[in-house]
């Protein structure tokens, strides 16, 4: 079971803002699919999960892509910088 | 029929289209391209053919959404490793299709920009969450389309629509360029009103991407020279555990029905037991939501996307920024992946997943030393009204339940049409060990010469 302030606790941390209206909504429907999700609980094994495998290549410098091309997408740009929000 | 006339043809039809097949149409560089194709300065063995794309898949100069209102203005700065190889054989990339927001969904409901519609039926869904490209592809708004395939998304909506699509094996198609949401299931695939064309762009887009380091140096098999091979002596497993209660009689009888079809051809079938299948859904949605978690930790509406007018602290402006630019179903995956991955659940359901998916593997592994190919339905029925499932999640998600275990076990299977429930198109898997894409390929051919299920 998954209460009102859980949600509101992890949507926090996932950075999602909800109102009142989308919290009690999600709270319902969250506690539904988790508790189908429970299932998973009857699973008994010794298996290891499948080991995961880095890939490396040679660390080669390739062309990327320009100051302008990678600005060109964002909402606020100042002298050739992302304007993020203030710190302070 | 020149080029030129044959995209304009497809552009025609999109203009006078009720579908919502489109989010974004190209028409003047489409019509560009043909005009080259026609002037004999494009070659390659998709010259002159109009093709859609999944909006989820990057292109250069041309908008890029992923359906979502976070990246209504988006517009790639490079090509994926798909469009590139597509660019090469030279075809004309037609536009931009309609799919569930981040590829979200099984109905193409959860799009920014309004469902998309069913071919056979406007009042219905055209599945999800490539359903734009199934749909384009069957109202010949394309010859051909990319989709992507994270639990089904390319074989529910062929299925629903009536045309051919491929979920390849993990690792065959480079994702790079693919906007990600459940990078370890997810793979770029093609759709087409054809088994041979559905062959033919498989063989263009597949190979090794070093750019892509999950993409595999194995080589791409000729799929399309060995269609005419004979299927007879081949062995054809049948996964009762896809037969389940919840599947429509009717979806049972038509796959039947073709698994008699192909006994007739000599291929030889036996019945099968997957066990673990009872745990595929569950494990596929801890897994996708975990990895949608993070994947989407990246819109926060500085670098891209949709930023809010005035800004607050950090915290509170990348949140308003988030919940402004993204729909219910993506924040319902986010928040259930972070809880999911956070500190108490993590071994109670990410794990669980893993090792659930683990033992999935295993079942699928034992069940290709005894069959060359398995058999099933792509879909538990026929697709569904608009706003019939939209209101209940978990209801929705039921639906993936033939889908989901294949992503899990990173194998491919290709659905084709195998019959009709009135005027509605039913679908059937054909489902491959890991890189036995030509298998399946060849039976589907095999399977539509010699039916009449095919709409095209």
């Amino acid at each position: 079971m998954i209460t009102k302030t859980e949600v509101e606790r992890i949507a926090s941390l996932a950075c999602v803002q909800l109102d009142d209206e989308e919290l009690n909504q999600f709270t319902i429907q969250l506690n539904s699919i988790l508790e189908y999700f429970d299932k998973l609980a009857e699973i008994e094994t010794e298996l290891e999960e499948e080991r995961q495998r880095n890939v490396v290549r040679p660390d080669d410098v390739t062309k990327s892509l320009t100051q302008a091309e990678a600005l060109a997408n964002a909402p606020r740009v100042e002298n050739g910088y992302f304007r993020g929000p203030r710190i302070l | 029929m020149s080029h030129l006339e044959r995209v304009e043809e497809a552009l025609n039809a999109i203009r006078r289209s009720n579908l919502n097949a489109y989010i974004t149409v190209d028409y003047s560089e489409a019509r560009k391209q043909a005009e080259k194709a026609d002037a004999g300065q494009l070659d390659g063995r998709l010259a002159g053919v109009p093709v859609a794309i999944k909006d989820a898949i990057s292109t250069k100069g041309l908008r890029t959404t992923c359906a979502s209102k976070t990246l209504e203005r988006y517009v790639p700065p490079y090509d994926a490793f798909v469009i590139s190889k597509l660019k090469q054989e030279g075809a004309v990339i037609i536009g931009k299709t309609n799919m569930d927001e981040f590829s979200m969904g099984t109905s193409t409901e959860t799009s920014y920009f309004g469902p998309s519609r069913n071919p056979w039926d406007i009042e219905r869904v055209p599945g999800g969450s490539s359903g734009g490209s199934a749909a384009a592809v069957t109202a010949y708004e394309a010859d051909l389309a990319l989709g992507s395939d994270t639990g089904g998304s390319i074989r529910c909506p062929a299925s629903f629509c009536g045309v051919v699509g491929l979920k390849p094996t993990y690792g065959r198609v480079s994702r790079s360029g693919l906007v990600s949401y459940g990078n370890s299931l997810e793979q770029i695939g093609p759709l087409a009103r054809t088994v041979r064309e559905c062959a033919l762009l498989f063989e263009v887009i597949a190979g090794h991407d070093p750019g892509d380091s999950t993409s595999v140096a194995v080589p791409v098999p000729d799929c399309t020279a060995s269609l005419e091979n004979e299927i007879s002596g081949l062995k054809v497993g049948i996964p009762l555990d896809f037969f389940g209660e919840g599947v429509d009689p009717e979806v049972q009888t038509a796959t039947w029905n073709a698994i008699q079809t192909l006994e007739d051809l000599g291929v030889s079938s036996e019945e099968i037991s997957l066990p673990n299948l009872q745990y595929a859904l569950s494990a596929y949605y801890v897994q996708a939501m975990s990895e949608a978690s993070s994947n989407l930790a990246r819109y926060c509406g500085i670098i891209y996307g949709h930023r809010i007018q005035k800004d607050h602290d950090w915290h509170t402006t990348f949140s308003e920024n988030r919940s402004i630019g993204f729909g219910n179903e993506v924040k319902r995956r986010i928040l259930l992946g972070t809880y999911a991955l956070s500190a108490g659940y993590y071994d109670k359901y990410y794990i669980k997943a893993l090792k659930a998916r683990e033992l999935i593997r295993r079942d699928f592994k034992r069940a290709f030393e005894r069959c060359d190919a398995l058999i099933a339905p792509t879909m538990p029925h026929t697709a569904f009204k608009i706003g019939e499932k939209i209101e209940d999640p978990l209801a929705l998600y039921k639906v993936d339940i033939n889908t989901v275990p294949i992503n899990i076990a990173n194998i491919p299977s290709l659905s084709i049409p195998c019959g009709w429930k009135g005027k509605l198109p039913i679908g059937m898997q054909i489902i491959g060990d890991m890189w036995a894409e030509s298998t399946i390929f060849n039976i589907g051919f095999q399977f539509e010469l010699n039916t009449e299920f095919n709409s095209a």
